[in-house]
């Protein structure tokens, strides 16, 4: 494998060396032109996918990042005669500042996902451009810059210019690629798919989506560095126009934005389009069928060409497997010490050992609801409390509040001692705490094997990138999904989901682990099956918060039970106790139930 | 790829054919070119924002190359005209300009159609030390190579040269403006024109009631007209491209307010004249097709041939105008360099021109002064009878035509 890595890397260093001496080659000074003109738009698009394509933040803004670089280069090169290689680094910082304070307020906003990010980016650019335009930086007139001299570091500026893309060309595909294979890739994967479960996951999300979008700014701003001595020429409509941000968009859809190779793919392709039909009698019809083709091929491959091309080749491979996989078994749970029974006594339920979370009276409001009101309570080590009462009790919410999805209105909750009520999502999960869904929420685009190790990547172990991968192999023959792990979530089924929630839970390696309903919609088989992990999980030392409507397992399988009742705590005790409690049955069970 | 002017061959068949007929054929009175093509090659905006206005380039390209054949071609060769399309995105202009020169080896190129683009491919040309004549650059001082050329007879300063033309007019009427308000597009060579007038009107005494600028691609005039009525000057000067004009004048005349006199840059030609709101306007011109320019050689059959050819390519305004003129006059500046010059030799070309000049249908044209520009030759034009008639200097009117100032 290493040696197999080496002779990869020669051979990329070659091509680029290949790639970097090729206007030597005697080449018509055309094709410089040309390979500029695509890895200018392989640079930008592969930057604007870094944080749109891999972490679902859809930019129309990159044009403000983009004509930031162009100006700063162009002032600081005509206004200031600052040598042009100077300027590139500075066309980098200015952009990826501008991002970072556009990111430091926008993503600190819930609301400003999805459509309303994107027209806020547009927003940027259209005010960059009219603050541009209504300053001395351009004041409309424009700003000629084909005068600036470049540095000789090729017999011709065409060379320089075209080396100096090539360069920018695969420093932005070798970033992409590190990302896409970092924590922070993982991250932004997480992101995209459902960005406040990566959260609760342990993903620094605003960290990231700030490194994201300061990474993908850098890269464009020093892209418009270069390219504003290639044009020779900039005007506000031309650098800020809409031309940037929709082919930027175009080329990463079709080559496919979360794939580090699938903008590059995307904008070679549209760019070799662009000089395809140039001559004058097939303008008009060359451009149409260039468009045509565009749409085709994004319709019949909507996830784009190089994540089409990955599944193709996976599939291909399994089927020209010479014997199929033996059709593997959910590993059956060892048996517990307590077998089927409830814990005897309160020594083995643990509540005599230290609290592990301590509650203390819990309040949270949404607008006028009342949701907890005032919950105090303490849970042990190592013990299972289920939590149980009737719908819109608050147990849910509770859940929230201890994982900080929601920060609580007013109180206090310690883990091992430690006040976490204040803290971020994805802290209290790297403190150890870890939960699942009543609705399973898997990242629907990462594998059944990406969802499981990307917890384990954020959890309270924190893993490597390697590591984390095996011990998601390890939580995936624990729940029998192992089999699946290349599976989508799509294409698990209920039960499958409900255990992949349970394997991602269990890989952060919590303390604390908050299972919400897991055991809702499953067969009595499958119940039985997720009872026996539960005790397996409990015997591993983990405490577990046990939420479940299910009275034959919570009984079975609590060592204490608390009952909530329009947000306060209403009962709690030892599990016969509570459930024999007429006020209970009367409130949770119903009178008839109970007779 | 390659698009060749087809009537030379025809001329081939047509000049044997007058050789055994008479001499009646004027046409075939000369040697018809011959031999090897000279292969000029050019890129126009032929999709994209800027395709409206390329497409008048290209039908009077055509007609230019077209004509010149029937003539005597380029040292008695023919003239293939190599056109390709940029896009109108400056970067494509560029490399294209890089492969006609270095993969399809033209003799010779002319320039694209707008700033952008034009500046785009004149690095290329100087990095080639390539000829280069091009018609729609409106700032002059942009034009810093030395072998490049104007083929529409700007001046080296037309933001000093024209104002004055234009408030000279004004001055000649019988009320003579006393306040002017300016506004323009932040376009640069519209923003470049409306400052040397604000500098020229103060020059002139006139009290500059209001200078605004606006975006590129506005559509909301409904502020600025406002802004223009309240200031409620004698005459309105508008830095406006295109469809910027109509749009003012219809926000002015909901505020019931029509400017006194008003002036339009490079205002879209035909909406204007047929708007209700366009009667009188003023606009900047070089050639119209009426007395006396259709006096002069070739502008009666260029203006005919343009008019069919932009109604067959349903051209909204089909008369033929600045855009149209100034490819003409880049051809026949090129004719006349390299048939001149008796070369193809790029060089030899613009020391040519530089010492002769060229006569176009623009009339006599130097290039010896900065940035290779000659004497201006703006001209004021005005919308009478939802036509345009140019109106000043009144010896550039048609007979019985004069300036109507309200």
């Amino acid at each position: 494998m290493t040696a197999h890595r080496a002779i990869s890397g020669a051979g990329i260093g070659l091509a680029v060396c290949l790639l970097a001496l090729l206007p030597l080659a005697g080449l018509p000074a055309f094709y410089d032109s040309f390979l500029y003109i695509v890895f200018y738009w392989i640079s930008l698009a592969t930057s604007w996918a870094i944080l749109s394509g891999f972490g679902g933040y859809f930019s129309f803004g990159h044009a403000a990042f983009f004509g930031a670089g162009m100006y700063t280069t162009a002032t600081l090169s005509v206004k200031f005669g600052v040598p042009f290689l100077v300027t590139l680094p500075a066309a980098a910082a200015v952009a990826a500042s501008l991002a970072v304070g556009v990111g430091a307020i926008v993503f600190r906003l819930k609301r400003l996902r999805g459509e309303l990010f994107a027209l806020l980016t547009l927003a940027v650019s259209f005010i960059l451009a009219t603050i541009i335009l209504n300053t001395p930086i351009d004041g409309g007139a424009g700003i000629l810059t084909s005068s600036v001299p470049l540095p000789h570091i090729m017999p011709s500026p065409s060379q320089t210019i075209y080396l100096l893309g090539m360069l920018m060309c695969v420093g932005t595909l070798a970033l992409a690629y590190i990302v896409a294979h970092s924590r922070l890739g993982l991250g932004l994967y997480a992101i995209h798919d459902d960005e406040d479960v990566a959260e609760v996951k342990g993903v620094p999300t605003f960290r990231y989506k700030l490194a994201a979008f300061a990474i993908s700014a850098a890269i464009a701003g020093a892209v418009g560095g270069v390219h504003a001595t290639y044009v020779g020429f900039l005007t506000v409509s031309e650098t800020f126009g809409i031309t940037v941000p929709l082919y930027v968009v175009l080329m990463s859809v079709l080559g496919g934005a979360r794939h580090w190779l699938g903008p590059a793919v995307g904008a070679a392709l549209i760019a070799a389009s662009l000089y395809t039909f140039t001559s004058g009698d097939q303008a008009m019809i060359g451009r149409g069928l260039v468009a045509l083709v565009l749409i085709v091929a994004i319709l019949i491959l909507p996830d784009g060409i190089v994540p089409s091309f990955l599944r193709w080749r996976a599939r291909w491979t399994a089927q020209r497997a010479t014997a199929p996989l033996p059709p593997v078994e959910a590993p059956q749970p060892a048996a517990t010490p307590s077998g089927g029974d409830r814990p005897a006594n309160a020594q083995d339920s643990g509540i005599d050992r230290p609290v592990a979370l301590a509650i203390r009276d819990a309040r949270k409001s949404f607008g006028g609801l009342q949701a907890l009101r005032g919950v105090t309570l303490d849970i042990h080590e190592g013990e299972i409390l289920g939590l149980v009462g009737p719908n819109g009790s608050g147990k849910t919410t509770l859940i929230n509040v201890i994982t900080g999805h929601f920060p609580l209105s007013s109180g206090e909750i310690r883990l091992g001692g430690a006040p976490i009520q204040a803290l971020p999502a994805h802290e209290i999960a790297r403190r150890g705490v870890a939960r699942t869904y009543q609705i399973p929420r898997p990242f629907m685009h990462l594998s059944v094997l990406d969802n499981v190790a990307m917890a384990a990547a954020f959890g309270s172990a924190d893993h490597g990138r390697a590591a984390s991968i095996e011990e998601a192999r390890r939580w995936l023959d624990f729940t029998g999904l192992r089999a699946k792990e290349s599976a989508l979530p799509a294409e698990l089924n209920l039960h499958e989901r409900k255990f992949l929630e349970l394997a991602r839970a269990l890989s952060a390696e919590p303390q604390l682990l908050l299972l919400d309903e897991v055991l809702s919609g499953l067969n009595p088989t499958e119940i039985d099956h997720a009872i026996a992990l539960i005790r397996q999980i409990r015997d591993r030392g983990t405490t577990i918060v046990f939420v479940e409507h299910l009275m034959r397992a919570v009984v079975e399988l609590s060592d204490r039970i608390a009952v909530l009742n329009e947000g306060t705590l209403f009962a709690l005790g030892e599990p016969g106790s509570v459930m024999r409690d007429p006020r209970v049955v009367s409130v949770y069970l119903g009178k008839a139930h109970a007779a | 790829m390659t698009r060749t002017a087809q009537p030379w061959r025809r001329r081939h068949v047509l000049a044997g054919l007058a050789g055994a007929l008479s001499a009646g054929f004027a046409a075939t009175s000369r040697a018809a070119p011959s031999g090897k093509p000279v292969r000029v090659g050019s890129t126009l905006s032929l999709t994209g924002p800027l395709a409206p206005t390329a497409i008048i380039h290209k039908i009077s390209g055509e007609i230019a190359v077209e004509m010149i054949n029937k003539r005597n071609g380029f040292l008695g060769r023919p003239v293939e005209w190599l056109l390709l399309d940029d896009q109108s995105k400056p970067e494509v202009a560029r490399s294209l300009y890089e492969k006609l020169i270095t993969v399809d080896k033209v003799d010779l190129i002319t320039g694209p159609y707008a700033t952008a683009p034009i500046l785009a491919a004149m690095g290329v040309a100087q990095r080639y030390q390539k000829f280069y004549v091009q018609n729609s650059m409106g700032i002059p001082k942009h034009l810093t190579y030395e072998m490049a050329f104007p083929a529409t007879p700007f001046g080296s300063e037309p933001d000093k040269t024209f104002p004055k033309v234009l408030l000279d007019a004004m001055a000649s009427t019988a009320t003579p403006p006393k306040s002017i308000a300016i506004l323009t597009s932040k376009f640069p060579s519209a923003q470049f024109m409306a400052l040397g007038t604000r500098e020229v009107a103060k020059e002139r005494g006139l009290n500059v009631a209001l200078y605004l600028e606006y975006e590129f691609g506005t559509r909301d005039f409904g502020a600025m007209a406002a802004r223009v009525k309240d200031a409620n000057a004698d005459f309105l000067w508008v830095g406006s491209l295109g469809l910027d004009s109509n749009l003012l004048l219809e926000a002015l005349k909901k505020l019931d307010y029509a400017p006194k006199r008003h002036f339009h840059l490079y205002p879209a030609p035909g909406p204007l004249a047929l708007s209700p709101d366009g009667d009188l306007a003023l606009s900047s011109t070089f050639l119209e097709p009426a007395p006396p320019f259709l006096d002069r050689p070739d502008v009666p059959e260029l203006a005919k041939e343009y008019k069919e050819r932009a109604t067959k390519a349903n051209v909204p305004y089909t008369e033929l105008d600045a855009q149209g003129a100034g490819m003409y006059s880049q051809w026949q500046i090129l004719e006349q360099a390299v048939n001149g010059a008796k070369s193809l030799d790029d060089k030899a070309i613009a020391q040519w021109l530089k010492k002769n000049g060229a006569t176009t249908i623009y009339g006599k044209l130097r290039f010896d002064g900065p940035f290779n520009h000659g004497d201006p030759a703006q001209l004021v034009k005005q919308v009478q009878n939802k036509k345009w008639v140019v109106v000043w200097p009144t010896a550039f009117a048609p007979p019985g035509v004069k300036l109507i100032a309200p």
